[in-house]
C-alpha cells in the first residue's frame, strides 16, 4: 500500500538544503516576528470559538430545542461533526505510525504538522459527544468508574466503546506528538531568549542530543507506533460500529469499519493537504515540503478514493441483492429523496472528482490539488451526514419518517469547530517547529551520503 | 505572606472546594413538603379518590369519574355504570378538566371601563346588573347553552320572576333538524336513540357517528360489538358522504355523494325497498304512499350523486340485511333541506325495520337542548332593533359560534349591558361590559339529563381556585337584589331538594339515576308526507360546495381551549394546532396550488386564507373546513400563548357561512359556495405522518372474510361468508406469528416465540397488551388518556411542525397495503386515498416492551432496561440524552425532552394536572410508554396487601380504559387464562409489528377484517 517511495529520492534532488539551514529555515517560522495576518486569523479563530462556546452555553441551559433535532432524526450536525473531525484525525497517526513502520522516508516533511493535525482534531471530536448529550451536566455517567451511585455502563453498547476507542487515541496521539516533539523543543531551546527558552528548556525534558538518548528516543517512537498502528484502524472502526451495530436499515452493514477507515485515511490526508499547501507558501517551506511530497500524498488519496468509491457502490449492491425492501428504500431515497443533494455531493466530490488525480500533471499542480482536497473534505462531510441524516429520516415506520434541517445553533458550533480546530493549528505554527527537524536533518545528511553516489 | 498554619489550611481548603462543589451543582433548592397538620378524613396522601360526576364538554351527557389526588382532580375516565359511555370516554371529555386549570380562567368579576377591563367587587358587578335589569325587566334576556334541569328550571323561574324578555337556549351544533326530522315522522319532536349493537348492516349517511355524531362514545362502543367476526362477520359499515370523514374512514364501503344529497339517496332506497318492507310500518301507510308519489328516483340519485348501478347494490344489501340501521346527516351536511333529510333517513329506518331494538324514540324529550336557530335568530333581531337592553350570556360563545352573517357582533353593540358568566376569556367574554366568572365545572354542583331516563348529578371535586361564584348563585343574587322573588333557598338547596326522591349520598357515590329510555311509539305520522327532499339553496357562485365539518377534537369550537385537543393530530389528515383546506388532488391540479400553499377561500360572507391540504379522498368540486379554529382570544384557542395576542389560531369557516336555516328554522351548515384563489406563500401545516404509504410493510395488515371463513372462526355458514369465501379474497397480511411463511409474495422467516419467555423465568408476570385494528376508529381517546394520566407535555405548533410530539401513543393511518416500489417522494401528505375507496387502516403504536429490545442494548449507561416482569423499563435520572435508543427503536416511540417540558410548558395551573405517581422529565432526557407502570405498581401493592396475585384484569391502563370500542386488552402473558392471552391467541388475525425484525414485541395486533371482498361479491 505504500507508494513507491524508496525507489524515488525522499528529499527533492534538486536542492538538498544544509541541515544546518534546516534549523533556520523551520524555526524561523517561530522566531522571526510575528506578522499581522496571524494576529487577524487567530482573532478570528478566537471569535468563532467563543460564538460557538455562547451557543453550547444557551442550548446547555435552554435545552437541545435550539438545535434542529425533529423526530425521528435524532442525531445530526453535531454527530456528523463528531466523526468528520475523528477522520481528520486519522491522517497524522497513520503518517507517522503506519509508515514510518513501512520506513516510507517521503512522510518526514508531513509528519509532525499531520500529527499536531490529528491531536487538535481528536481535541475538537472529542467536544461533540458531550455537545450532542442531552444533559451535559450528567455525562460523567459514560464513564465506568466505582461510584457511590451504584451506576455503571453498558458495555453493550457501542457509545461505551466510543468512549474508550477516543480517549486511548487521543492518549497516544499526545504522547506520540509530544516524543516526537522532545528533540525539537531542544534545538528550539538552544535558539530562542528569554520566556521562550525557559518554556522550551521545560518542554525539552532535559534533551541533550546525548546518542543514549536518541538511542532511547528512536525505540520510544518505534514502540508507540507499534501502539498507533492497531489504533488508526481501530478507532474509526468502533466509530463506526456505532452505526453498524445499530438496526437502522443503511446503518446496519458490516462494509462499515473498513469504509470508514479508508475514509477517515482519504479525509485526512486531505486535510493535510489544505492545511499545508499554504502554511510552506507563506513560510517559504518549499524545500522540505516538495512537491514530490505533494505527490505522494495525492497518490494516497487516490488510492482511498477509490476504496471509498468501492464502498459506496458495494453499499448500494448490498442493499439491492438484499432484497429487503427497507435498505433498498433508504438507499433509494438517499439518492432521489429529499437528501439527494448531499447524496450526490458525496458521490462526486469523494469517488468522482479524485479520479483526475491519476493524471501526473494535476498531481503536481499544487493549485489544484488544494482545490480537490477542498472539496473531498466538503464531500466527506456530507458523507457523514448522508449515513447518519438520510438514514434516520427514512427508517421502518413510514409514518414516523420525518426530515431535519440543520438549525442555527448547529451551524453556529459547526462554525466553531473548524475556528477551534484553527485555532490550536495557528498557535501551534508559533510554538512549535511545524515540520520535524530531526528527522529532516536525517533525511538531508543521508541524501548526501546517498546522492553524490549517483 | 503571613502565616498559614495547619488549622487555617484546612479550612480554607474546605472552604475552596465546598465553593468549587456549590458552583459545579446545578441541584435546585430544597423545597420542603408541608404535611397535613390536620388531615382531612377521606384523603391519605398517595392514594386517589374517585368522585362521580358528569361531563359537559359536549350534550351527550357522559358519566365521569373525577381522580382526585391530596384534594385536587388530576385525570378524568368514563363512569363504567353510566349507561352511555360505559367506562369510557372520549378524547375531549378526558381532557375537560383542563378548563379548570386554565391560564384563561377568570379570577374574580370584571368590568370593562374607558381604559380596559378591571377588577370589581361582586357585590358592586351584582348590582349593576340588578340595577339595568330593574331599569328594563322587559329588556332583560339570557343567552347560552345547556346548563341541566335544575338550573334550568332555576333561569325559567329567575326570567318569570324578573320578569324578563325571556331566554334563548343556545348550541352550535343543536341536532335541531333531527329533532324537527322526528316531529315529522313520528309526530313527537324528540331526538331518537340509535342502537347498533345488534346491527348487521350500518348506513352512515355523513353522521359523523363515530367522530362528533350523535353519541360517538356510545356508537363507537356498539359498532365494535356489532362487528364481532363470529356473528356472521360482523356487521358492514357503509358510508354515504362527500368526504372521507373519520366515520368513512372505518367504513367498508365508501359511496361518495353530492354533499346534502343524503336525503335524496335515503329517500330513493326507502321508495326501492318499501314494496317488500312495508309490513314494517305502523302507523299512516297512507302518507307514505303520498310521499312516494310523484318521486322519481333517477332524478332522486342524480341529487345525491350515486349512479345506479351502487344505488342496486345498496337495494340488494339492505334487502339481504336482517338487521340494518340508518344513521341521519349530521352537521356537515345539514342543509337547507335538513328536516326532509333526516326525516326521509328515519323512514327508511322504519322500513328496515328496527323500531324499538335498534331505534327509539323516547315517548319525551329530554330536560334542555338547545332551541331552533331561528329563536337565536329572532333574538339578534330584536337586539339589532335596541329592544335588547340587558343580555346574560353563559355557557356559550356565540360571538365565535354565530356566523357573521347573522349580525350578531353588531347587534352586541347595541345592547346596553352585556354580561357575561364566562369561566374562560373567550371572544364574547371580552365583547361584554361585565364578566361575573363562574366556577368551573369541576368546582361547580349540578346535574344533567341528557336523554330521557337518565339523571345524573355534577358535583365539585375542588374548592374553587379563584374568586368566582357559581351561575345558579349569581342568578339569584341579581334577582333577589332586582327585586324578584326567588325564595331563600342557594342553587345547592335547590339541587338537593330536586333530587329529594333518594339518599343524596348514595345518588353522589352512584352519579345519579340510570334508567332505561322510555321508548314511544314508532308509528309513522300523517306529517311523514311533508317530506319534500330538494337540492340543498347553497348561497354565493362559487364553483365548490363548502362543507363545514366538525373538528374531530376541537368540535364546535369551544374545545380550541384545550391545549390537547390542539396538539393531538387529526384523525385523518393527521395535522394539528392550525386550520386546512381539504381539497381534492384533481382540483389542486387545476388550480396550480399545491401543499401548504396559502390560498384564499371566498363566499358571499367573507373570506379566509387558509394552506391546502390536497387529499385524493373527496370529491372535486367540494372543499372542506374543519370548524372550531380562528379564535382570536384565549392562550391556546388563539395566538396568545405564542406571544401573538389578538391573532387568530387558523381561521374560522364559520365566518365564510350564510345565516341559512332548514325548513323548521334549524341551523343549516352546509350553505354556501365558495371560491378558491390566490397562491400566497407557504405555511408548514403540523403534520405528524409524511405518508399513507405503508410501502408493502404489513404494519397495519388485514384479512379477508374468506380467509376468515376458511379458518373456521365462523360457527355458521351464513350465505354471505359462504359467498365471500368462494369468491375467494386473498389475505392481504402476513400470517400469524406462530404460523410459517404466509402465501402469495412476501417470504419472510418467521420465528416462533413465546412473549411470556421475555420475563425473568422466575417471575409470575410478563405484561403484554393486544390491540385489536378490527375495532380501532382511530378516535385519539387513548392518546388523551395517556396524555392526562403520565403527565406528557404539550410542545405547541412549533414543535408540531418540527416532530417533536411527546406524545407516547400514536396512532398511524395507512391507506391500502401501500406501494413498495413508489420510489418518488411526494409531497408530505396522505397520497393514497382515492374517491369511493376506503381501505384506511389504523394501528395504534406505542412502545412494544420488545423482548429483544433494540433500545436496551445500545444505552450507555443503562437508563433503559428490561425489567423481570419484561417491561422495557425506562430510569430517566440515568439518562444522559444521547438519544441512541431512539434512533434504533424500530417503532419511533421514544420522545425527547428538548426542552424543560415538565417545568415550562405548564402555564397558569396546569401543572396541578399533573399526576403525582409519574415522574416529571428534566430537559435533555428520553421518555415513552411505561405500560402504566404506576398503575401496575398500586395493583402490585394492593395485591401484595392481600396477599395474593394480581388479577386478570386488575391492572388497567390509560389507554385500554378509556378505548370506546375496547380494542386495548391489558394483562400478564404468563397467565394462560387471561384476557390478554385469549386475544392475542387468535391465530389468523393475530401479528407483531416488524416481526421480520424479531424485536418480540409484547404487544399483538389483531388484524382488520377487509369486509370489502363480501361486499364486492354482492355487487
Amino acid at each position: 500500500m505504500t507508494p513507491p517511495a524508496t525507489a524515488a529520492p525522499a528529499m527533492s534532488p534538486n536542492a538538498v538544503p544544509q541541515d544546518s539551514q534546516a534549523n533556520v529555515d523551520i524555526l524561523s517560522v517561530i522566531t522571526r516576528g510575528t506578522s499581522w495576518p496571524w494576529f487577524a486569523l487567530l482573532g478570528l479563530a478566537l471569535l468563532g470559538v467563543g460564538q460557538a462556546m455562547a451557543t453550547l452555553a444557551y442550548q446547555t441551559y435552554v435545552g437541545l430545542g435550539v438545535a434542529g433535532y425533529q423526530a425521528p432524526v435524532f442525531w445530526a450536525v453535531y454527530i456528523v461533526l463528531f466523526v468528520f473531525w475523528i477522520g481528520i484525525g486519522h491522517a497524522g497517526t497513520l503518517i507517522s505510525a503506519i509508515l514510518f513502520l513501512f520506513r516510507a522516508r517521503w512522510r518526514n516533511a508531513i509528519n509532525r504538522s499531520a500529527e499536531a493535525m490529528t491531536v487538535f482534531a481528536v481535541l475538537t471530536a472529542a467536544l461533540f459527544p458531550l455537545i450532542h448529550i442531552g444533559r451535559l451536566w450528567k455525562f460523567y455517567f459514560l464513564i465506568p468508574y466505582p461510584n457511590q451511585r451504584g451506576l455503571w455502563v453498558n458495555f453493550k453498547s457501542p457509545l461505551v466503546w466510543d468512549v474508550f476507542a477516543v480517549n486511548t487515541y487521543m492518549t497516544i496521539s499526545i504522547v506520540f506528538f509530544f516524543v516526537g516533539l522532545i528533540p525539537d523543543f531542544a534545538i528550539a531551546r538552544d535558539r530562542t531568549t528569554g520566556v521562550r527558552k525557559f518554556v522550551y528548556t521545560i518542554l525539552a525534558l532535559g534533551w541533550q542530543g546525548k546518542s543514549s538518548q536518541w538511542k532511547a528516543h528512536n525505540r520510544t517512537v518505534l514502540h508507540l507506533s507499534g501502539l498507533a498502528t492497531p489504533l488508526v484502524l481501530s478507532v474509526h472502526s468502533v466509530i463506526s460500529w456505532d452505526f453498524a451495530m445499530s438496526i437502522v436499515p443503511g446503518w446496519h452493514t458490516t462494509i462499515f469499519a473498513p469504509y470508514f477507515v479508508a475514509g477517515a485515511v482519504f479525509g485526512g490526508f486531505a486535510m493535510v493537504l489544505v492545511v499545508m499547501i499554504p502554511v510552506r507558501r507563506i513560510y517559504g517551506l518549499e524545500e522540505y515540503i516538495t512537491d514530490y511530497h505533494l505527490e505522494n500524498m495525492s497518490r494516497f488519496i487516490l488510492l482511498t478514493s477509490l476504496i471509498c468509491g468501492y464502498a459506496y457502490a458495494m453499499e448500494y449492491s448490498i442493499a439491492w441483492y438484499s432484497g429487503v425492501e427497507f435498505e433498498q428504500t433508504s438507499f433509494w431515497l438517499r439518492a432521489f429523496g429529499p437528501y439527494w443533494f448531499s447524496t450526490w455531493c458525496m458521490i462526486i466530490f469523494n469517488a468522482v472528482l479524485p479520479q483526475l488525480l491519476w493524471f501526473k500533471k494535476l498531481r503536481t499542480n499544487v493549485p489544484f490539488l488544494f482545490v480537490l482536497c477542498v472539496f473531498i473534505n466538503i464531500g466527506m462531510w456530507f458523507e457523514r451526514y448522508v449515513i447518519i441524516i438520510t438514514s434516520l429520516s427514512r427508517e421502518y415506520i413510514p409514518a414516523a419518517w420525518g426530515l431535519y434541517i440543520p438549525s442555527m445553533a448547529e451551524l453556529s458550533i459547526l462554525a466553531g469547530s473548524f475556528c477551534w480546530f484553527s485555532m490550536f493549528f495557528l498557535l501551534f505554527l508559533k510554538g512549535g517547529p511545524i515540520i520535524a527537524i530531526y528527522e529532516i536533518k536525517e533525511l538531508i545528511i543521508h541524501e548526501k551520503a546517498h546522492g553524490g553516489a549517483h | 505572606m503571613p502565616e498559614l498554619d495547619r488549622r487555617d489550611f484546612l479550612k480554607l481548603l474546605g472552604a475552596s472546594t465546598g465553593a468549587v462543589a456549590a458552583a459545579g451543582c446545578t441541584v435546585d433548592p430544597i423545597e420542603k413538603l408541608i404535611p397535613y397538620v390536620i388531615q382531612p378524613e377521606e384523603v391519605v396522601p398517595g392514594k386517589s379518590t374517585t368522585y362521580a360526576s358528569t361531563c359537559m364538554e359536549c350534550s351527550v351527557g357522559c358519566g365521569l369519574h373525577v381522580t382526585s389526588r391530596e384534594g385536587r382532580p388530576i385525570k378524568l375516565e368514563g363512569h363504567p355504570d353510566h349507561p352511555i359511555n360505559q367506562g369510557a370516554l372520549c378524547a375531549r371529555g378526558q381532557v375537560g378538566l383542563g378548563r379548570t386549570y386554565h391560564p384563561d380562567r377568570y379570577e374574580g368579576p370584571m368590568v370593562k371601563g374607558s381604559n380596559g377591563s378591571s377588577a370589581i367587587s361582586w357585590a358592586d358587578a351584582q348590582s349593576k346588573v340588578a340595577g339595568a335589569i330593574k331599569a328594563s325587566a322587559k329588556g332583560t334576556w339570557i343567552l347560552g347553552g345547556p346548563v341541566g334541569p335544575t338550573l334550568s328550571q332555576l333561569m325559567d323561574q329567575w326570567v318569570s320572576a324578573t320578569g324578563a324578555g325571556g331566554r334563548v337556549v343556545y348550541e352550535p351544533f343543536a341536532n335541531e333538524s333531527l329533532r324537527s326530522a322526528t316531529q315529522m315522522v313520528f309526530g313527537r319532536s324528540v331526538l331518537p336513540e340509535f342502537d347498533l349493537s345488534s346491527a348487521d348492516l350500518v348506513l352512515d349517511f355523513s353522521s359523523d357517528f363515530l367522530d362528533q355524531g350523535l353519541s360517538p362514545v356510545e356508537h363507537a362502543r356498539q359498532l365494535s360489538q356489532a362487528k364481532d367476526i363470529s356473528k356472521h362477520g360482523g356487521a358492514r359499515l357503509i358510508s354515504v358522504g362527500p368526504r372521507l370523514s373519520m366515520t368513512a374512514s372505518k367504513a367498508d364501503k365508501w359511496i361518495p355523494s353530492i354533499p346534502g344529497g343524503e336525503g335524496a339517496l335515503a329517500l330513493a332506497l326507502a321508495m326501492a325497498i318499501f314494496p317488500k318492507k312495508s309490513s314494517a310500518i305502523s302507523g299512516d301507510l297512507r302518507s307514505v304512499k303520498d310521499l312516494f308519489k310523484g318521486q322519481n328516483t333517477g332524478q332522486l340519485l342524480k341529487q345525491a350523486g350515486v349512479d345506479q348501478h351502487t344505488f342496486d347494490e345498496l337495494v340488494s344489501r339492505l334487502l339481504a340485511a336482517k338487521h340494518a340501521i340508518a344513521l341521519p346527516p349530521g352537521v356537515s351536511v345539514t342543509s337547507s333541506s335538513g328536516t326532509s333529510d333526516a326525516a326521509a333517513v328515519l323512514l327508511l329506518n322504519v322500513l328496515l325495520g328496527g323500531q324499538g331494538t335498534r331505534l327509539k324514540i323516547p315517548a319525551k324529550d329530554s330536560a334542555e337542548h338547545g332551541a331552533p336557530y331561528s329563536e337565536v335568530q329572532a333574538l339578534i333581531a330584536a337586539m339589532k332593533a335596541g329592544k335588547v337592553n340587558v343580555l346574560l350570556i353563559h355557557n356559550a360563545n356565540p360571538v365565535y359560534s354565530l356566523p357573521a352573517a347573522s349580525g350578531f357582533v353588531e347587534a352586541l353593540g347595541k345592547v346596553g349591558m352585556v354580561v357575561s358568566f364566562a369561566t374562560l376569556t373567550d371572544e364574547t367574554s371580552e365583547a361584554a361590559d361585565l364578566v361575573l366568572p363562574n366556577h368551573d365545572h369541576f368546582e361547580s354542583w349540578g346535574d344533567v339529563s341528557p336523554r330521557s331516563g337518565i339523571r345524573t348529578l355534577v358535583q365539585p371535586t375542588i374548592r374553587p381556585l379563584f374568586d368566582t361564584q357559581g351561575l345558579g348563585d349569581s342568578l339569584l343574587a341579581i334577582g333577589r337584589e332586582a327585586g324578584a322573588k326567588l325564595g331563600d333557598a342557594s342553587f345547592l338547596e335547590r339541587l338537593k331538594s330536586a333530587w329529594s326522591g333518594g339518599d343524596w349520598r348514595m345518588t353522589l357515590e352512584k352519579g345519579g339515576v340510570y334508567a332505561p329510555v322510555d321508548a314511544g311509539s314508532t308509528a309513522v305520522a300523517v306529517t311523514v308526507s311533508q317530506i319534500k327532499i330538494s337540492a340543498p339553496a347553497l348561497s354565493g357562485s362559487g364553483e365548490y360546495t363548502l362543507v363545514a365539518y366538525p373538528h374531530s377534537f376541537i368540535g364546535d369550537g369551544s374545545a380550541a381551549t384545550l391545549p390537547w385537543m390542539q396538539e393531538i393530530p387529526d384523525p385523518v389528515a393527521r395535522a394539528s394546532w392550525l386550520s386546512w383546506l381539504e381539497i381534492s388532488d384533481n382540483t389542486c391540479a387545476k388550480l396550480g396550488v399545491d401543499y401548504g400553499e396559502m390560498v384564499n377561500v371566498t363566499t358571499d360572507a367573507g373570506s379566509i386564507a387558509l394552506p391546502v391540504y390536497p387529499r385524493g379522498g373527496i370529491q372535486d368540486d367540494v372543499i372542506a373546513i374543519a370548524i372550531g379554529q380562528g379564535h382570536t382570544v384565549g392562550h391556546y384557542a388563539s395566538l396568545a400563548g405564542d406571544g401573538q395576542p389578538g391573532k387568530a389560531r387558523g381561521a374560522s369557516v364559520i365566518s365564510l357561512l350564510s345565516d341559512a336555516t332548514d325548513e323548521n328554522g334549524g341551523r343549516a351548515w352546509l350553505s354556501t359556495k365558495a371560491t378558491v384563489s390566490g397562491k400566497m406563500g407557504y405555511q408548514r401545516i403540523p403534520l405528524t405522518q409524511f405518508t399513507d404509504n405503508q410501502r408493502g410493510r404489513k404494519l397495519a395488515p388485514t384479512i379477508s372474510l374468506a380467509a376468515l371463513a376458511m379458518a373456521g372462526v365462523h360457527g355458521d355458514d351464513h350465505g354471505v361468508v359462504a359467498a365471500a369465501a368462494a369468491a375467494g379474497g386473498h389475505d392481504g397480511g402476513h400470517d400469524a406469528p406462530a404460523a410459517t411463511a404466509g402465501h402469495g409474495e412476501g417470504h419472510e422467516i418467521i420465528i416462533p416465540f413465546d412473549t411470556a419467555n421475555d420475563a425473568h423465568p422466575d417471575n409470575e408476570y410478563r405484561w403484554a397488551m393486544s390491540i385489536d385494528n378490527d375495532k380501532c376508529t382511530g378516535c385519539g381517546a387513548c392518546v388523551a388518556a395517556c396524555y392526562t394520566e403520565n403527565s406528557i407535555p404539550i410542545v405547541g405548533e412549533e414543535g408540531m411542525a418540527r416532530h417533536r410530539e411527546m406524545s407516547w401513543i400514536r396512532i398511524e393511518r395507512y391507506v391500502d397495503e401501500g406501494d413498495r416500489e413508489d420510489g418518488h417522494e411526494r409531497r408530505p401528505h396522505p397520497d393514497r386515498e382515492a374517491l369511493g375507496k376506503t381501505d384506511v387502516r389504523y394501528a395504534p403504536m406505542l412502545c412494544q416492551h420488545c423482548g429483544a429490545a433494540p433500545c436496551e442494548a445500545v444505552c450507555p449507561v443503562i437508563a433503559t432496561y428490561h425489567t423481570p416482569e419484561g417491561l422495557n423499563g425506562m430510569v430517566y435520572n440515568r439518562c444522559v440524552g444521547t438519544r441512541y435508543c431512539a434512533n434504533n427503536c424500530t417503532y419511533k416511540v421514544r420522545r425527547f425532552n428538548y426542552f424543560d417540558y415538565s417545568r415550562e410548558n405548564w402555564p397558569g395551573n396546569m401543572n396541578l394536572m399533573l399526576n403525582p405517581d409519574v415522574t416529571a422529565r428534566q430537559q435533555g432526557v428520553m421518555e415513552k410508554c411505561t405500560f402504566c407502570v404506576q398503575r401496575i405498581a398500586t395493583a402490585r401493592q394492593t395485591a401484595k396487601d392481600e396477599g395474593r396475585p394480581i388479577a386478570d384484569g386488575e391492572v388497567v391502563v390509560a389507554c385500554q380504559q378509556s378505548c370506546p370500542s375496547q380494542a386495548i386488552q391489558f394483562g400478564n402473558s404468563k397467565d394462560e387464562k387471561s384476557r390478554v392471552v385469549a386475544a392475542s391467541s387468535d391465530e389468523k388475525r393475530a401479528y407483531h409489528s416488524l416481526h421480520v425484525l424479531n424485536t418480540r414485541p409484547a404487544i399483538t395486533y389483531l388484524k382488520q377484517v377487509d369486509r370489502a371482498d363480501d361486499e364486492r361479491s354482492h355487487g
